[in-house]
């Protein structure tokens, strides 16, 4: 890069000071909750507290281990659910579609990222509660309704993701694997997958983000208790879902919000996490 | 003696536009043909029909019939995997596999479920010797393939073709991203493989057709000119076209 | 045919299941909501009308873009334009655009609430919503904005530097006419995601909507409204509601991305783009 010149050194500033003021978005959002935290965070016995299994704020007990079990639990199913269905999709779009038909499948793909997740919380109450009460057992509210309105959440950002980067498996490739008597699944399996396999981890990362972050279609479906869930069909509760039910019950500077930011501190660790492990291992 | 490949009365389309018209041509067992004809008259067209890679595309037809001894390989109940095991494929800009060199080679063995390491490691060793790769890299198998020159590379990718042990070796301009030294030593191993392999070469370089076949075919428009030895051809051609193709009156 | 395809006909199987779920979510909408979807239900406020929620989704999605779109903008052409590539500073701040953009709203309206109406005492209202979904939405915008610039080859520049302009007289005559069309496309989706935010609003500008409106009152959104009338509210026929509700919001964001993709047409968007995260 050359020398800057007279013209561009207030607009370099000023873009260099919007930098600065996104820096600081992030300075602020992680120390506000650590200062948050602090009060819970600094002796021994309040850490033996917090990675209990008991939610009693009344008694002042607060594990958040059953919060933590739901995340995983909820998260886990959906990308279990999600996973297979996004990716036969993206066979489907990128192999047994004519262009025309590819096209407008990615679009409509491309607008189903945006339904809003209450709207799937709406059909989770209206359709995956009552069928879970009835074939599976139990109120309906549970993991596995959250786990399943999630799936279908994430279902088409992963499949468009999962698409493209099956998409960008160069067809040199393909026709070469064919030219020495692979079958077309064969050059799936052999081929485009382990070709695919960094961009496929990063479509992973993007939908396993959503997941873990997702709070109203979780929240409407999961039924919120704050027991430790011992199957998928029980009710439960997740870091975002609970966050969200007491963060108006406990004002700000009493130990329940503290336990509220760790939890927050929690996911923004794991997104961090995330972001690298994208990097190392996915195709960005 | 039987030709190794009968081409018949050979058509195809791509939708409605015809790129090859009634194409009849025989390749004996054991030698190398050269096609030769300016761009866009249907060689790789031609190329890609003979082990039916064409059908991976949308809306190519095929009429005619393909002979591979007396199988007629474009027959619908004829398995597509099969024909391609017989007739391998070496393309016009190297494609090797983003994994290890021996992988590469392994691949094609290990689709036929050829699970034995020693075995493996056999038929990896002598392909890539048949390929005059083997001194270059013994020893660095491991090492991805991808990190190889790209004349290496490109042996690389007849050493994959070999692997499967093919009878017919089909090649679409495989020198045509190479450096000279690369493409010399691409033609000095298509010498060594005739004979033991039948051969089909499309090239752009005349001087390459007339050093490394035995007989050379000329496509114009999607239809066969003529066929003969390669000698013949170059010093004597029976037709005007090719003759003012090979004097350079065409623009390629 | 047919041979060695068998996992073709399981993808097939596959994509018809996630098909068939879409279509389970989008009939049961259509089937509950569209029997009430009236221009009565659309204008009127009170039970059984949506009218402020509309202005207040559109009011706090106008606000939050304002901010951010230039905002976003500015990030990206530092850390593009500005910096050299690869340096550590473009890392950090693509890893600190990363953690943010993927952080759950809900815990940027725990920070906004703590920093907000805890600091500073403003109220649970639209001011206070769409300074959160200003947080949310800045990541989001830089990220749309580095991949637009990113789309404009490099040569564009070199030519235009060549030329003798400078970096800035660059970015604003070439880079982003450039990159315009992807900008449009990613604002577009921007917006979409920010109508339909709920948790975040829910905490920051609250579940009800004022008589007498304001900035500083609270301002339920569409996307909060279902949330509130299908859980909290007592209302007969809020299934219906919520549903019409969600039809409104669907078809909102559906015009707007489709707006989007026929202005970002028309300022030539790139190919291979549809990466929204
Ligand atoms: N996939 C395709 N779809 C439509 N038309 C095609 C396709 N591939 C080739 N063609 C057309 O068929 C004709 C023959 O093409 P082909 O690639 O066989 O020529 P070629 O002799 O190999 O040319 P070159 O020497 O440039 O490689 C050309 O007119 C070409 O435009
Ligand atoms: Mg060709």
């Amino acid at each position: 890069m050359s020398m800057p010149s007279v013209t561009d050194r207030m607009p370099r500033r000023a873009a260099g000071v919007a930098a600065g003021l996104f820096g600081l978005v992030g300075i602020v959002v992680v120390a506000s909750l650590v200062a948050g935290a602090w009060p819970m965070l600094g002796e021994p016995r309040s850490v033996a507290n917090l990675i209990g299994a008991v939610w009693d704020p009344l008694r002042g007990r607060f594990g958040m281990a059953p919060f933590v079990v739901g995340t995983a639990a909820v998260t886990l199913a959906a990308l279990l659910i999600a996973v297979p269905v996004a990716l036969g999709a993206a066979v489907t779009v990128v192999h047994q579609m004519g262009a025309l038909m590819r096209e407008w499948t990615l679009r409509v793909l491309a607008v189903l990222t945006a339904v809003p997740s209450v709207v799937f919380g709406w059909w989770g109450l209206q359709m995956v509660v009552p069928w879970v009460r009835n074939r599976v057992g139990g109120p309906g509210y549970s993991l596995l309704a959250a786990g399943i309105v999630l799936a279908l959440m994430i279902l088409p950002t992963l499949s468009l993701f999962f698409a493209q980067s099956l998409g960008q498996v160069p067809k040199v490739l393909r026709e070469g694997s064919a030219a020495l008597g692979a079958t077309a699944d064969q050059t799936l399996l052999r081929v485009e997958l382990p070709v695919a396999m960094p961009a496929l981890v990063n479509g992973l990362v993007v939908g396993l983000a959503r997941a873990l972050g997702e709070t109203m279609a979780v929240q409407m479906v999961i039924g919120g208790q704050t027991a430790l869930p011992r199957g998928l069909a029980d009710p439960g509760a997740t870091l975002t879902t609970q966050i969200f039910t007491d963060i108006t019950a406990f004002p700000p500077g009493t130990a329940g919000h503290a336990v509220l930011d760790i939890m927050a501190l929690l996911l923004i660790a794991a997104m961090y996490v995330l972001v690298r492990a994208a990097e190392r291992w996915g195709g960005l | 003696m039987e030709p190794k490949l009968r081409v018949e009365n050979l058509s195809v389309w791509y939708q409605r536009q015809p790129a090859l018209k009634h194409v009849t041509l025989s390749v004996e067992e054991g030698e190398v043909l050269a096609l030769i004809g300016p761009s866009g008259c249907g060689k790789s067209t031609f190329l890609r029909t003979l082990n039916r890679l064409s059908e991976e595309q949308v809306g190519v037809r095929v009429t005619g019939s393909i002979l591979l001894g007396d199988l007629d390989i474009h027959q619908p109940q004829v398995d597509v995997t099969q024909i391609r095991r017989r007739i391998g494929m070496v393309f016009q800009a190297p494609n090797p596999f983003p994994f290890s060199i021996f992988d590469n080679v392994a691949y094609g063995p290990r689709l036929q479920g050829a699970a034995d390491p020693a075995a493996l490691r056999k038929i990896v060793e002598q392909s890539l010797r048949q390929a005059a790769l083997w001194d270059e890299v013994r020893g660095k198998l491991r090492r991805p393939a991808l990190a190889l020159s790209g004349g290496q590379q490109q042996r690389l990718c007849i050493a994959r073709a070999l692997a499967v042990n093919p009878e017919v070796l089909l090649m679409d301009e495989p020198t045509a991203s190479l450096d000279p030294l690369s493409t010399a030593k691409i033609e000095e191993l298509v010498g060594a493989l005739r004979g033991q392999y039948t051969i089909v070469m499309v090239t752009h370089n005349l001087r390459q057709a007339a050093r490394v076949s035995d007989r050379t075919a000329f496509f114009l428009d999607g239809t066969l000119v003529e066929v003969g030895p390669t000698r013949q051809i170059f010093t004597a051609p029976q037709d005007s076209r090719t003759e003012q193709y090979l004097t350079g009156r065409f623009e390629s | 045919m047919g041979r060695g395809r068998r996992l073709y006909g399981l993808s097939a199987v596959l994509a018809a299941l996630g098909l068939a779920g879409f279509a389970l979510v989008l009939g049961s909408l259509l089937k509950s909501g569209l029997p009430i979807l009236t221009w009565h239900f659309l204008t009127s406020s009170g039970p059984g009308g949506i009218g402020p929620e509309i202005l207040n989704t559109a009011v706090l999605c106008a606000i939050a873009l304002v901010v951010t779109v230039p905002l976003g903008l500015m990030v990206a052409v530092y850390q593009g334009e500005y910096l050299r590539r690869r340096s550590r500073r473009v890392r950090e701040l693509d890893h600190l655009r990363a953690t943010l953009m993927s952080a759950p709203t809900i815990v940027v309206a725990l920070v906004i609430y703590r920093v907000a109406v805890g600091w500073w005492h403003w109220p649970v209202s639209l001011m206070t919503g769409a300074l959160a979904l200003a947080v949310i939405n800045w990541p989001f915008m830089v990220a749309v904005s580095r991949s637009a610039l990113a789309s404009v080859p490099d040569s564009y520049r070199e030519a235009s530097l060549a030329l003798g302009a400078s970096r800035f007289e660059t970015v604003i005559k070439v880079v982003i006419p450039a990159a315009l069309g992807n900008l449009i496309e990613g604002i577009g989706m921007s917006l979409a995601r920010l109508a339909g935010e709920s948790a975040a609003l829910i905490v920051t500008a609250g579940v009800n909507v004022s008589q007498h409106w304001s900035l500083w009152g609270p301002g339920e959104t569409l996307a909060v409204h279902i949330w509130y009338i299908r859980t909290e509210g007592l209302v007969s026929g809020r299934d219906a509601e919520a549903a019409a509700t969600g039809l409104t919001l669907m078809i909102g964001i559906s015009v707007v991305l489709w707006l989007a993709s026929r202005a970002a047409r028309l300022f030539g968007r790139s190919q291979g783009g549809y990466d929204g995260a």
